[in-house]
């Protein structure tokens, strides 16, 4: 499926682009979520929607819950519902649902029924999120077998994924978008066409050192990468993108050249996307590192309020290069120097309060 | 159908899943059903009498007791019968088991065994056939411990919200696996589903199947005339165990008087003259069934994998 994009576009624009798309391409679809018809129409991503399609874009009531079992009994029924959370930490409302319906009812039926449908939660991060407005729960999804779940990192992703997504597969998708992310702008051509829009991406060729990374990590990992470049340190970048299912050869065929891995999620390090990759590579051959892998993720706490505290809590991009560094030169006085400490978040400095 | 043959027709139908669960009690001690069973004896008049007055293109989600809504409203038997057994011929293949029933070709859109949670299900299912211009109503069965959870709540407030023709259908056993109702609930059924602007009918005669579908069809006129969703209260009776095969009166958390006064009441314990005309070929058509389910292959490795995605 080709999909025309113009040079640059923002990920807010890619999202409402796709939500544009999936309400025109059928008569099936609808967005159902708190907000959708509001006057910030989620971000600006589903915005005046609801007048041009009346009547299939639907305010909710506080009631996670129900809504998505609603979302459900609209999937097997031949709706394509697209679910919204303006925050990941409100789907937690919403796991029965999700877990012990959506993703068995095909399976435990034997495959009678099929439940498309597309949950988007957007993880939250600045301007004092703190502990529940902020939580990066990919993982927990990723768990479960029968669901898909992608972090999109960029509007190409987007566009494809959930026009995917919407056209094409039957099942649940849990997609986790990045606060942070909305407001940036993206150069849509640098993207090779990919044969699978759900698979993983292979951002940035490179031989010294393989960075796997997730949704703003990836940004983050870009960053670095070309920092390090500058110092003789070439970096290649995945973009794992569907968490649920990484792609393992990708995965693989790197850290066999590289020999080094460097793995940066937006989330805690244990049972997660990081213990999840270290699985991949410990199972098919881990007598390709050259060196133990380094993992980056959130403090192993809540998320703190206050910005001195986040800004230590998140691994940032000067903590992303002294670590790839120190791997490809095996020591801490590995000589590359470190940007001027400015926090990820005043970098992307679009981003102020309240939402 | 004049009145004889009605009351005679839907008299076969309740004795054909009696004896079916009858059919499941006799073979539990031989380890062939290797899954738990929740009975419906006791209650099979209240799916009788619903379904009768429901048509093909309407729609039940039901819970883990629901041999009796699966065959009530149409599901085929052998294939459940081979469900059971966990066999290859099963309606879902032997991944669902008695727990997890659903023909939808029928409108059995699926069996959950966690408590509450077809109920939102349905709602969905009755917002797909308004936006699809689709015909046919939603009906949820759930038990009376169902409506302590949120989602029943959740539920209630979205049908009655987005004017969605559901029907909530509560059969009121009275009991939660062992807890009474005094136990657990702090509100009146009723009184509370008509807080959200809801309408609603109760029956206390659930051994009637003649009146349970002659008042589901009043519903069910009034719902497909102004698509308002309806809540149905029947009072019924578990004659069984929670679950498994067995009666767990010794057990004392309630009284087995209360229980043979319901049974003097249903006709299948009354009229033996009926259950005798009628058994022979009731009985003949279970054997098929179990022998179907006998023959079917087990399912394997192959199978093990499809149908996740
Ligand atoms: C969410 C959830 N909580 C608890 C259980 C355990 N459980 C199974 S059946 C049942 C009782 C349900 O009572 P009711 O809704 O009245 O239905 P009945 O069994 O009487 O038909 C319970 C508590 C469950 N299956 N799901
Ligand atoms: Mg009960």
């Amino acid at each position: 499926m080709t999909i025309s994009l113009p040079p640059r576009m923002t990920y807010r624009d890619g999202l409402a682009t796709a939500m544009r798309r999936a309400m025109a391409e059928s008569d099936n679809t609808i967005i159902i979520g708190q907000g959708v018809t509001d006057h910030k129409g989620i971000f600006g991503t589903t915005s005046d929607l609801h007048k041009e399609f009346p009547g299939r874009v639907i305010e909710t009531p506080l009631s996670e819950d129900a809504v998505t079992g609603l979302c459900v009994g609209g999937a097997i029924n031949g709706l394509y519902p697209i679910n919204t959370h303006i925050r990941a930490d409100f789907g937690l409302l919403a796991v029965n649902q999700l877990i012990n319906m959506a993703a068995k009812y095909k399976y435990m039926f034997g495959g009678l029924f099929q439940v498309p449908m597309l949950v988007r939660m957007v993880i939250g991060r600045s301007w004092g999120q703190g502990a529940q407005h902020s939580q990066s729960l990919q993982s927990l999804f990723a768990h479960i077998p029968g669901l898909t779940v992608v972090m999109p990192s960029t509007p190409e992703a987007i566009l494809r994924t959930y026009d995917h997504a919407v056209r094409t597969h039957k099942g649940p998708v849990v997609s986790f978008e990045h606060r942070l992310m909305y407001d940036l702008s993206f150069d849509t051509d640098q993207h090779p066409p990919v044969t699978d829009p759900f698979g993983s991406r292979l951002e940035r060729r490179g031989k010294d050192v393989t960075i796997v990374a997730t949704s703003i990590m990836v940004l983050e990992a870009r960053r670095a990468a070309a920092h390090l470049a500058q110092h003789g340190i070439d970096c290649e970048v995945i973009d794992l993108h569907c968490v649920s299912r990484p792609d393992r050869k990708m995965i693989m065929d790197s850290v066999t050249k590289t020999g080094k891995l460097v793995v940066a999620d937006t989330s805690w390090l244990p049972y997660g996307v990081s213990a999840e990759v270290c699985r991949i590579v410990a199972e098919s051959d881990p007598g390709v590192l050259k060196a133990p892998v380094v993992n980056l993720g959130m403090a192993l706490a809540p998320c703190p309020t206050a910005k001195s505290l986040e800004d230590v809590y998140y691994p940032d991009l000067h903590l992303t290069i002294d670590a790839v560094a120190k791997l490809v030169r095996g020591k801490a006085d590995h000589g590359v120097p470190i940007p001027t400490h400015k926090s990820m978040t005043d970098f992307y400095k679009h981003f102020r309060g309240p939402f | 159908m004049s009145r004889n043959d009605r009351y005679q027709e839907l008299f076969r139908q309740a004795l054909r899943i009696r004896l079916v669960e009858e059919k499941v009690i006799e073979l539990y001690p031989s380890d062939k059903i290797q899954s738990p069973v929740h009975l419906s004896i006791g209650q099979e008049a209240v799916a009788v009498g619903v379904c009768e007055a429901l048509r093909p293109e309407d729609a039940v989600y039901i819970t883990y007791r629901g041999h009796a809504f699966y065959m009530a409203k149409g599901g085929p038997l052998p294939e459940l019968m081979a469900e059971l057994y966990g066999r290859r011929n099963g309606v879902s293949g032997g991944k669902a088991g008695s727990m997890h029933l659903a023909a939808p070709q029928v409108g059995v859109m699926g069996a959950s065994a966690v408590v509450g949670s077809t109920i939102s299900v349905a709602v969905g299912g009755a917002m797909a056939n308004r936006i699809l211009k689709k015909p046919g109503l939603s009906v949820v069965c759930f038990g009376d411990g169902a409506t302590e959870q949120g989602t029943y709540h959740e539920s209630l407030n979205l049908a009655s919200l987005y004017g969605l023709p559901a029907l909530f259908l509560c059969e009121n056993n009275g009991l939660a696996v062992h807890a009474s109702l005094a136990e657990r609930q702090s509100y009146r059924i009723l009184e509370h589903a008509r807080s959200y602007g809801i309408e609603t009918v109760r029956i206390d005669e659930g051994w009637d199947f003649l009146k349970i579908g002659d008042v589901t069809r009043q519903v069910t006129d009034a719902m497909r005339a102004d698509g308002r969703p309806r809540v149905m209260e029947v009072m019924t009776c578990r004659y069984k165990e929670h679950v498994g095969p067995g009666e767990d009166f010794a057990a004392g958390y309630r009284s087995q008087a209360e229980v043979e006064a319901w049974m003097a009441k249903d006709p299948l314990c009354a009229d033996t003259a009926l259950v005798a005309e009628l058994k022979p070929a009731l009985d003949a058509e279970i054997d098929q069934a179990v022998a179907f389910a006998e023959a079917g292959e087990l399912p394997g490795l192959d199978d093990l994998l499809t149908d996740v995605y």
